[in-house]
């Protein structure tokens, strides 16, 4: 987003978020991208469709398998104010299942993940933590070496 | 979302964060965050463009091969969305406000006239978003309309308390009158479908008319969601 093309007070109240300070960056490392696993894990608050949409500032997770169909997936972030009518028409604006398949089978990505995963990014991230490990968990067991972080 | 990439990767896993907002990529300092300058809500760019949305997701994705520049590495995605531009040839679904009518009847009314349109739209597209009520339009559309007329109804919806299944049902609202006014055969900006459906539609007009008479409830649950969920912030004012 480019904030200089905001009213300067909205544009200040983004750019003066509160985010959390970490004191160090971890890196891990893996092999070329033609090799690795890749799996999303958005914080737009999708969920499947049928599944408990996020009500508030939930710190939990949603599970969203690799086979879910276009039709099934909603976004339940309780945030008003950004655009929905690209996710509406497109659900690779949010989520890019679709071209992250195409990508594995050009053969640029080695694989997707079997499970995708979302939270709800209007929750402070320090009370994400704990689910977030146990995501790391599922992940491992997934052998997912490659996360892409979309926010909305 | 910076944040989750430390834990991620604190366990060991690589990743690559989507950056919308500069500043906060800066501050949370992930280990790798590609910036783009597309709106909120679109962190893979413009709808059905596939080339585009490909190049931004591998953009990404390079960044997990890169050697040097860790264990910070922000790095912008140089273009900008071309469907920010508005589409000459888009038309609303439907032409013009009904004038006139209660606000609750002419929500009920347009949501009617609008079947043909979001039919057409969810073909095409093979999907719909609407959902998180758990209601059909038309049902959605009966109770915000029973909100407008009355004291607060009961909701319809056993696990939602009246005021959370208006939320939900408001956003299935917004998300059908929208849904219908997406063609496959123009590209509207958000904003030339945002202009219609709050400055236009009487969807548009019902919802901001609940916002004005729940937001000074005395029911603060009431009133949050009046105040936070139901309009967004920049459409709160006349022509915004």
């Amino acid at each position: 987003m480019r904030l200089d093309k905001l009213p300067a007070a909205q544009a200040e109240r983004y750019a003066t978020l509160e985010c959390p300070d970490f004191a160090t960056t971890p890196w891990a490392a893996g092999p070329p991208l033609a090799r690795r696993r890749v799996a999303i894990v958005s914080s737009a608050g999708l969920v499947v469709r049928g599944e408990r949409p996020f009500r508030g500032r939930e710190a939990d997770y949603r599970v969203i398998p690799g086979a879910t169909p276009p039709d099934q997936l909603l976004c339940s972030h309780i945030s008003i104010n950004f655009d929905r009518t690209g996710f509406q028409e497109d659900w690779n604006v949010i989520f890019p299942l679709d071209r992250l398949r195409e990508l594995a089978a050009e053969g640029t990505i080695g694989s997707g993940a079997a499970t995708h995963y979302s939270f709800m990014g209007a929750t402070d991230p320090r009370e994400m933590e704990g689910a977030a490990r146990q995501v790391a968990a599922r992940l491992k067991q997934d052998d997912v070496d490659a996360v892409l972080l979309p926010p909305v | 979302m910076s944040a989750l990439g430390h834990y991620l990767e604190e366990e060991g896993i690589p990743t690559v964060a989507i950056a919308l907002v500069r500043p906060q990529a800066e501050r949370t300092r992930p280990p790798r965050a590609l910036w783009v300058p597309f709106e909120l809500g679109r962190p893979f760019g413009p709808p059905s463009d596939t080339a585009f949305q490909k190049q931004v997701v591998l953009a990404a994705l390079r960044l997990l091969e890169a050697k040097a520049g860790g264990p910070v590495l922000l790095v912008d995605f140089p273009e900008d969305d071309p469907r920010e531009a508005p589409d000459p040839r888009w038309r609303p679904p439907i032409e013009g406000k009904r004038a006139g009518e209660p606000l609750a009847d002419g929500l009920i009314a347009e949501v009617t006239a609008l079947v043909a349109s979001y039919a057409r739209s969810r073909a095409e597209r093979g999907r719909t978003t609407v959902g998180l009520s758990g209601l059909t339009p038309a049902a959605a559309a009966e109770y915000a309309a029973a909100w407008l007329r009355s004291a607060p109804p009961e909701s319809p919806v056993a696990d939602l308390s009246p005021i959370l299944c208006l939320r939900f049902a408001v956003d299935d609202l917004k998300a059908y009158a929208l849904e219908a006014a997406i063609t496959s055969s123009t590209k509207p900006s958000s904003r030339q479908l945002g202009d219609w459906l709050w400055n236009e539609s009487s969807t548009g007009a019902a919802i901001h008319a609940l916002r004005r008479q729940l937001v000074d409830s005395a029911d603060d649950r009431a009133k949050l969601i009046a105040t936070m969920f139901l309009v967004p912030a920049l459409r709160q004012t006349p022509g915004g």
